[in-house]
């Protein structure tokens, strides 16, 4: 059987161009070739491209273009740079037949007024190149892809240039003359990614796609029954507006990292407040944490007549952003770190409180950097092993180095000379010294100039 | 009923009396070791106390001060759960490299640079009465004494080691502390220190070397 297989692969090579096309899968299809999924069958594509789309707009666009098509199916995927994908097997009942749900979803983009080719057809890639070849075939049926696809022009594939060129000076223009060539030759001679299109396109493979899930988020306006002019009451009359939101976020198993909530006066604009949270979380208690300590410090110009709590993009809770027990690590302790950090930020603002870290750098005002995003889950702590050998670095750096006359050296030099590539390099020769007051303190002289700097206290 | 104290055994056993050898034979809370022996002895429970307010008075940066806390903060780095250290409105830039030079962990030191003192002090409570800090330094130039009490407090109820670092000037008004400090330009790469208040111990000057 197989010696059958492999011979028929070898003659198909000098097989005449004009061969029937639908005779031909059976044949190039070699014995060790996937078998057809059987749910793979089952599923029906409608495929939409819109030829005037393009680039990052195209992309937000068809974003927005999504949620039209979640009328009519609930899976729909989005296929850059210009096509819709939506799997409509289960609305065809709903809708009445698939020429009736073909024709309402086309009408719902040419109402939006944009030029759009469809195509339906059992296989993803398929109804996807007859669509974008402008064919209007919608079928139910599997049996005659391999046909519907063979005139199709290479170009519908959207691969790279390369492959395409490879095959146009193989003679290969059309989809129908692709198939028709022996599998093992054109593995060797292409990418394996387009044989894969192919089997997907004729069925004989499944292609998981990734459905279009709707950005969601919390957005709730609560009127107040009096107008408030005192901030102690608005912490009161939002704790409601958080439980919901934690609700909501539960519901969902996600977290929220960035809150806002607006204060609505009589007859000025709202007031806004940003609440920024230190790691991902949908715990009330720390929400409302955050929201009273940023109300603290607001200063009321007006009465409000209405709050709305409107939460950013909900992330998914991993399991240590599920800080139930985080709390009680610490000795007599009421927090976790990460409430901690939200509660200094919210106060002092987001730049007020940061972590800092070593960067590899010989200048030693650039062999640091202060850091943001701080590691907060407990973690096993990575313990750095005492550096011995070193010159010694001072605890304090001065933001700049500062003139400084002839100190009293006790230990050096230690040359630092680097950074000629960037135009900020230096030439040094840093001492520790003492002033005359008994600090203890790193001073540098630059070697050009010979004066004398002072850049660090020992503390 | 009144009592009558008729022993001394009895004036003794009263709860109200606050009894000196106890407190420096078992304190209640983990102390640190300063890494000097010659200070070491003199501080009640052989270190410096944690859950407490520790003020240490200069008029320099640069004498040592953060040097006599690093044998501390690197220990409890390495033996606490969540072993956060926070340091509030430092003087300059704390230099990574160094830190790392001493062992310090950089994952879990968090800075914070308050616009105001009264920020400063909120910080501070704030961060002490956590509880997930180990230690929690703040330099300041002046405060109340309304405030130290509460930092105080704060410390008591996290557990952490609470240091404030203030000018020398504030030495003779009074402060809940329970440790002061005063140093002053020493022979060597360490300071004098004069103990000025130990609760538990003897104040006085502590010898430059080590025993």
């Amino acid at each position: 059987m197989r010696s059958r297989a492999a011979k028929s692969l070898t003659a198909d090579l000098f097989a005449p161009a004009a061969a029937p096309a639908a005779r031909l899968p059976r044949r190039t299809l070699p014995a060790q070739a996937t078998p057809q999924p059987r749910r793979a069958s089952r599923q029906l594509w409608y495929a939409v491209v819109f030829p005037e789309l393009a680039g990052p707009e195209g992309e937000a666009a068809l974003t927005r273009l999504c949620l039209h098509a979640q009328n009519f199916t609930s899976f729909v995927s989005i296929e850059p740079p210009n096509a819709l994908l939506l799997e409509i097997r289960g609305s065809i009942k709903l809708f009445g037949s698939l020429e009736k749900l073909h024709v309402l979803i086309d009408t719902r983009w040419r109402s939006l007024g944009l030029k759009a080719q469809s195509a339906t057809l059992p296989a993803t890639l398929a109804a996807l190149w007859s669509a974008r070849a402008g064919q209007c075939v919608h079928e139910e049926a599997a049996a005659s892809l391999a046909s519907l696809l063979a005139p199709l022009p290479l170009s519908v594939c959207a691969w790279e240039e390369e492959p395409l060129q490879t095959l146009r000076a193989m003679g290969v223009r059309h989809l129908g003359e692709l198939q028709r060539l022996p599998r093992a030759g054109l593995a060797k001679r292409l990418q394996p990614k387009l044989l894969t299109d192919l089997d997907i396109a004729l069925g004989r493979q499944g292609a998981p796609r990734r459905a279009f899930v709707p950005r969601e988020r919390f957005r709730e306006k609560r009127d107040l029954e009096i107008e408030v002019e005192q901030v102690a009451y608005l912490e009161q009359a939002v704790e409601p507006l958080i439980g919901r939101c934690a609700d909501f976020l539960r519901a969902r198993q996600a977290g929220v990292q960035r809150l806002k909530l607006h204060l609505k006066h009589r007859d000025r604009p709202a007031t806004q407040l940003f609440l920024g949270l230190a790691s991902i979380t949908g715990e009330r208690a720390r929400l409302l944490d955050v929201v009273v300590q940023k109300l603290g410090r607001v200063t009321l110009d007006s009465p409000v007549r209405a709050l709305e709590l409107i939460s950013g993009t909900l992330r998914a809770l991993s399991a240590d952003s599920l800080d139930a027990f985080a709390g009680l690590a610490g000795q007599g302790g009421r927090d976790s770190a990460p409430q901690l950090v939200e509660r200094l930020r919210a106060r002092l603002g987001e730049a007020a409180v940061y972590g800092v870290c070593p960067i590899a750098e010989h200048r030693p005002e650039a062999a640091w950097r202060r850091v943001r995003e701080l590691k907060l889950k407990s973690s096993r702590l990575a313990l750095p092993p005492p550096l011995t050998g070193d010159m010694p670095r001072p605890i304090w750096l001065l933001a700049e180095p500062q003139p400084l006359s002839s100190p009293q050296l006790i230990e050096g030099p230690e040359r630092i000379e680097s950074g000629w590539w960037d135009g900020k390099g230096v030439a040094r020769d840093y001492y520790v010294a003492r002033s005359d007051s008994g600090e203890r303190l790193w001073v540098f002289q630059e070697r050009r100039s010979r004066r004398w700097y002072l850049h660090g206290v020992f503390a | 009923m009144p009592r009558e104290a008729t022993s001394l055994a009895d004036i003794l056993a009263d709860a109200r009396v606050w009894k000196l050898k106890d407190a420096s034979a078992a304190p209640a809370r983990p102390v640190w070791s300063t890494g000097r022996s010659s200070l070491d002895t003199r501080l009640p429970g052989g270190g410096w106390p944690t859950a407490s307010l520790i003020e240490v008075l200069l008029d320099d940066i640069g004498l040592g001060e953060v040097q006599l806390f690093l044998p501390a903060l690197v220990a409890c780095q390495r033996q606490i759960g969540e072993p956060w250290i926070i340091w509030i409105a430092p003087p300059y830039e704390p230099y990574a490299p160094a830190l790392l030079q001493q062992g310090i962990s950089l994952e879990r030191l968090l800075i914070v640079r308050p616009d105001s003192a009264m920020e400063a002090l909120w910080a501070a409570e704030q961060a002490l009465s956590s509880g997930v800090c180990a230690a929690v330094f703040l330099w300041l130039k002046g405060t109340d004494d309304r405030w130290l009490r509460r930092l105080k407090l704060a410390a008591e109820a996290g557990g952490a080691l609470g240091v404030l670092f203030r000018p020398e000037r504030h030495r003779y008004e009074s402060s809940p502390a329970s440790l002061r400090l005063l140093l002053s330009r020493g022979e060597q790469e360490m300071p004098c220190v004069e103990l000025i208040k130990v609760q538990g111990g003897r104040p006085g000057p502590v010898e430059a070397r080590d025993v």
